[in-house]
Order: structure tokens, then sequence, then C-alpha cells
């Protein structure tokens, strides 16, 4: 059974359809990436699940217990990370994970050892400073702090890197992947880098809707296609090669933007390769590069929501 | 459960300095009363001439303004400073992480009035003290007999005003409309003290009639169904302000 | 002459209450007012103008700006 499943989830914001019958289930153990555009309702999702905002119809389950509108059973399984996290600026961040971790109930001489090593984790460990002189990026590290201090069964993550910088993202990202096997992790993004380094399961939200919803592995070999990519000093030349190809069976579909020539395929690619050599010479084409595209989750992507 | 949110806000009333801001006005109050009552003859003859006769200044006078300061701003002040208690917390997002952690809703509010409530008795009674010991001083006339029965009133208003507050900022979108909301419970509260068969029932009279409390023995008796008025709207505000904040959106 | 004698006599009579009330109001003008300088951002209002009335509305003007002139950074 997954650990987090949602059935005909649907809400609305006045006349404005968000979510449509949305069908969602995260197993356990899983890193979750949670793609979708901006505004697609990624937000809207998490919240819900939080029981922050109320559902229109359907249902939320976590670990086979109901998600309630202003309800709290459920977020005790639940850490949770808001793209913006609030804190109140007049306490350290030892006192507010303090604060934090006797709402969840922990044990007085637990929380001290736990607070420490959180804080150490995250590299916050230095001193008495209070919250109101924190920079973005140790807030966000204040924000996992809290959302992992109750060692969750699930952490949901609202779009947690993109205020960060590159140094920072990397730190965060590996320390989500570092959870892998303890904690399932719900991480929206719509940086599809982020989820190609660390998730295992995707799941694209487009429309109101979960388009697809699965392993990352299956998903590219059911949507990505490999490419060959030719690039030409002229678009004349680039033009001509794509007529060409376009021209030969069952080669594959050819696209053109301006210098370049893409060839999406299927099956293996050297006999290709070699076929597409020896038009070139034929017309004799010499182009500057060629190269070999892995299947990439923007293609899976682009394909899912359906734009050029 | 209570008991942390308590401490959250206790530390929050001292760290923002709003409790001694608090303090300190309620000291200056304090002590403005006597001077005031002392003060207000020398005004009137520097005014009018030295030949205006005017009654020497007794302990009334002194309370007098004591019920006139509290009455006229010390409520209004609790409304300024508190009136954005919880609106400005859902505004700020504050509240997500510690709701999203198991934190019942109904513990934000009850904390939130229990540490309002608290914060205004206490400067209340510093006021009071400070107040009762000059007047004492300055004024040693037996003229206002029933301190604590006319003060009594003026505390369980307070008590029952700091619910309203509380139910005013769940329901604004930020302090200023709590504020307003504030301000519009006390002026119906006015426009029904004009109707004087009411004097009885009207939470008002509490901390508008002390100076009968301070000077009749069992003045304050007929008046047992305002204190009575008083404290279920009091109770209302609360369980109201409880029902609206567990489906307000944070 | 007899004015002025009344005035200090009534001063001398007063300090009790005098003493404590023009501590507290400069200990709460000094405190807004080294807040005011060390806080630069205000919900409204700028320096000059939160100076002046922290400075001339004695009381009132400390608690206005504590309550409704400093910024969220507090």
């Amino acid at each position: 059974m997954s650990l987090l499943e949602l059935h005909q989830a649907g809400k609305s914001f006045g006349s404005q359809q968000v979510l449509n019958n949305l069908e969602m289930a995260v197993p356990e153990g899983a890193i979750f990436g949670f793609v979708g555009e901006n505004g697609a309702g990624k937000t809207t999702t998490m919240r819900l699940i939080l029981g922050l905002e109320q559902l229109d119809h359907g249902t939320i389950q976590i670990a086979g217990r109901p998600v309630e509108y202003g309800g709290a059973t459920t977020n005790q399984l639940t850490g949770y990370l808001p793209d913006v996290p609030a804190f109140y600026d007049y306490l350290t961040a030892a006192e507010y994970l303090r604060l934090c971790g006797q709402i969840t109930g922990l044990p007085q001489g637990e929380l001290d050892t736990r607070i420490k090593t959180m804080l150490t984790r995250v590299g916050l460990a230095t001193g008495s400073r209070r919250i109101k002189g924190f920079s973005r990026g140790m807030r966000q590290r204040l924000g996992i702090a809290q959302a992992l201090l109750n060692q969750p069964r699930l952490l949901i993550c609202d779009e947690p890197t993109s205020a960060l910088d590159p140094e920072g993202r990397n730190q965060f990202l590996e320390l989500l992947a570092s959870l892998r096997g303890q904690t399932t992790v719900l991480f929206s993004t719509h940086i599809l880098a982020d989820v190609e380094r660390i998730c295992d399961h995707v799941g694209i939200l487009d429309q109101g809707r979960l388009q697809v919803c699965d392993t990352l592995t299956a998903l590219k070999q059911q949507y990505a296609q490999p490419q060959l990519i030719w690039r030409f000093a002229q678009v004349d030349a680039a033009n001509r090669f794509a007529q060409a190809l376009a021209a030969q069976p069952n080669w594959g579909q050819v696209t053109t933007a301006t210098q370049q020539v893409r060839l999406a395929y299927q099956g293996p690619a050297e006999p290709l390769i070699r076929r597409a050599w020896q038009l070139l010479l034929q017309m004799d084409l010499t182009p500057l590069a060629m190269e070999q595209v892995a299947p990439s989750l923007e293609q899976i992507f682009l394909k899912v929501v359906g734009q050029p | 459960m209570t008991w942390i949110m308590i401490k959250k806000e206790a530390r929050e009333a001292w760290r923002s300095r709003r409790f001694l801001i608090l303090l300190i006005v309620f000291l200056i109050f304090g002590l403005m009363n006597p001077l005031m009552a002392k003060l207000t003859p020398e005004i009137m003859k520097m005014s009018f001439g030295k030949q205006f006769s005017v009654p020497a200044p007794t302990s009334l006078d002194s309370w007098t303004q004591f019920y006139k300061n509290n009455s006229q701003i010390g409520i209004y002040l609790l409304a300024i400073i508190f009136g954005g208690t919880i609106s400005g917390e859902v505004n700020r997002g504050t509240l997500v992480n510690l709701v999203t952690k198991g934190l019942p809703r109904r513990t934000v509010i009850v904390s939130k009035w229990l540490v309002i409530t608290a914060e205004w008795l206490l400067v209340a009674l510093v006021s009071f003290l400070v107040t009762w010991g000059y007047t004492a001083y300055y004024f040693p006339d037996q003229k206002s007999p029933h301190l604590w029965l006319a003060f009594l009133p003026l505390l369980l208003f307070g008590c029952s005003l700091t619910a309203l507050i509380v139910l005013a900022s769940t329901l604004a979108r930020n302090s200023y409309e709590g504020l307003f909301m504030v301000i519009g419970y006390t002026i119906v509260l006015y426009l029904l003290s004009l109707f004087t068969d009411f004097k009885h029932y009207n939470p008002l009279s509490l901390i508008n009639h002390n100076l009968t409390f301070l000077t009749k023995a069992g003045s304050l008796t007929p008046y047992w169904p305002a204190l009575l008025v008083t404290g279920v709207l009091g109770a209302l505000a609360l369980l109201v302000a409880n029902l609206k904040f567990a489906r307000k959106q944070l | 002459m007899t004015n002025l004698q009344n005035n200090s006599q009534f001063f001398m009579e007063n300090l009790p209450i005098l003493i404590p009330l023009i501590l507290l109001e400069f200990g709460l003008m000094i405190a807004a007012v080294i807040h005011v300088l060390h806080h630069p951002h205000y919900r409204f209002g700028n320096k000059i103008l939160w100076l002046v009335i922290v400075v001339v509305f004695q009381i009132i003007g400390p608690v206005v700006y504590f309550v409704f002139g400093r910024g969220d950074q507090a």
C-alpha cells in the first residue's frame, strides 16, 4: 500500500479549477519529484495533504488515515517545509526547534540531543543568534531542520531549492538524498535537473491532473526518445539535410532549429549514424558537430505538458 | 500543549518589548491620576483667578482620574496593541509550521487569550496599586471606602474585552480591522448605555459607574446582570473565535 | 514672586510623584529615540518624522511609534 494516496481530489478557487479529480499515490520510501509549471497546483496539492486547504471532493489518506481540513492527526506523520518558511524572529534557532519538538510531543531528553544533531546537520549549530538576523539560506536550512525534527514518515518540501544559491542547492539536494530509505519525500519543483538528480519517482501535474506518475526509469523508457543532433554552419545546409532525413522511411521524427537538425529515433543508434554519414557524404554536406542526446526528463515533461 | 504555547506567547510579549511598553504606560497612568487630582484646582485658579474658590481635592478626584483613564485610554490601548494578535500570525504564516506539527488550533486561541489577559491583569493591578499608594499618601480621607469592589468590575470587563479582541483579530484581515471591530463593539455598548433602563445589564456600566461602587456600600449588587452578561459575552467571544479559527486558512 | 514660591513649593510637595513620572517618560522617550535611530525601517514615515513624534508627544509618541511605526524587523 502507498504511504500517501489521493483519490478523485478536486479543488477550485472561485471559478478556477485547480485540481481535477487528481489521482496520486506515493509509495513508502520513495523520493517523489512533483513536477509542474508555476501555477499548476503543486502548492495547493501539498497544502491539501497537510490539511491547510479544504478539499472540494475526493479523499486524501496518509498511511491509511484520512486527512481532515483543520485537523492535526495525520500531521504527526508529516514534516513540511513551505516554500518561504516563516519563523518567530525573536527566538533563536535552538529555541524554535525546541518549540516545534515540544508540540510534536518529544520527551525532553531526546529533544535535547535531536536539536543538537539537527542543528549541526544543517550547519546552524553556532550560537545564540536570533532568527531575525538569518539570511534566506539560513532560514531554509532551519526550515528543513524543523521539518525533519519529528523524524516524519513523509517529508513534504515545496520548491525548496528555488530560493537557494548553487552551493546551498547542492547541499540541500544531498541532504534530501541522504534520507533515502528512512523517509518518504514528496518534493515539488520546476527545476527538472534537481528531480533527475535525486528522485526515483516522478509525477507531472498539468491541468489539474497527474498526467504521468511512475518511476523515472519507466518514464524514460515510455516517453523519452534519444536524439541525434547535427549542427551546421549555415541554415540552408541544415534545412537541406533535414529534408533529406525526413524523406528516409522509418528513421524517426525530424525537427529543425536554425542551424540544428534533430532526429528522434528508436532502437540502436549506430546503424542510423552510419547511414546518416553516408547521406551527408552523398549530399556533400559537412556538419560542424554531431552529438547523441540521452533521454531527459525535460523531453518527457515537454511531451506530457504538450509544448513544442 | 497549552502550557508550551503560553510560554511561547509570554516570551513573545517579553522579547518584543510589548509587555514593557504596556507596563510603563500603565505605571505612568497610575502616577498621573493623583497628580492630575492635585493639579486641577491649581489650573482652575490660574485660569480663573485667585478669587475663584475651588474645593480642595480629595481621594475621589484621584480615583475619578483612574477610572477615566482606564475606560477611555487603557481599554483602547489594549485593542491597539493586541488587535492583530491572530491576524498578524496568519498573515506572516508563522502558524503553518506549528499546525502542521499537530498543534491543535484551539490551543492557539486559548493561550493567546490567557497571556493577553494576564498581561492586562498585571498592568492594571500595578496601575491600581500605584494610584492607591499615592492617593493614600496625598489624600488621607475616608471618602473612597470600597476600593476593590470598584476595581474588580473593571478587571472583569477587561478579561471579557481581551476575549473580544482575540475574536476580532481572528475575524479581521489585519490589526486595523481588528481595532475597528473592538471600537465598534464599545460604540454599541455606549449607544446601549443611553437607555438608562438597561444600565444594570450593560457591561459598560462596569467601567463607567465605578465611582458609585467606590463610595456606596452595596451599590454593585444590582449590577449582577451586567457582571453576568460581561462574563457570558467573553466566553461566547472565545467560543466563536475557536469555531472561526478552526476553519481559517493559514 | 509669590507665584514662583507657590510653584516651587508645589513642585517640592509632589516630588514623590514627579520623579518616577519624569524618569518613566524620559526612559520611554529615550528607548524610542534609540530604537528609531537603530532600526531605519518603518512601516510608514521616515526617521525625522518619528524622532519628532517621539520627542514632542510625551507618552503617546513613543507608544504610537512602538505599536504602529516600527518595522517588522524588530
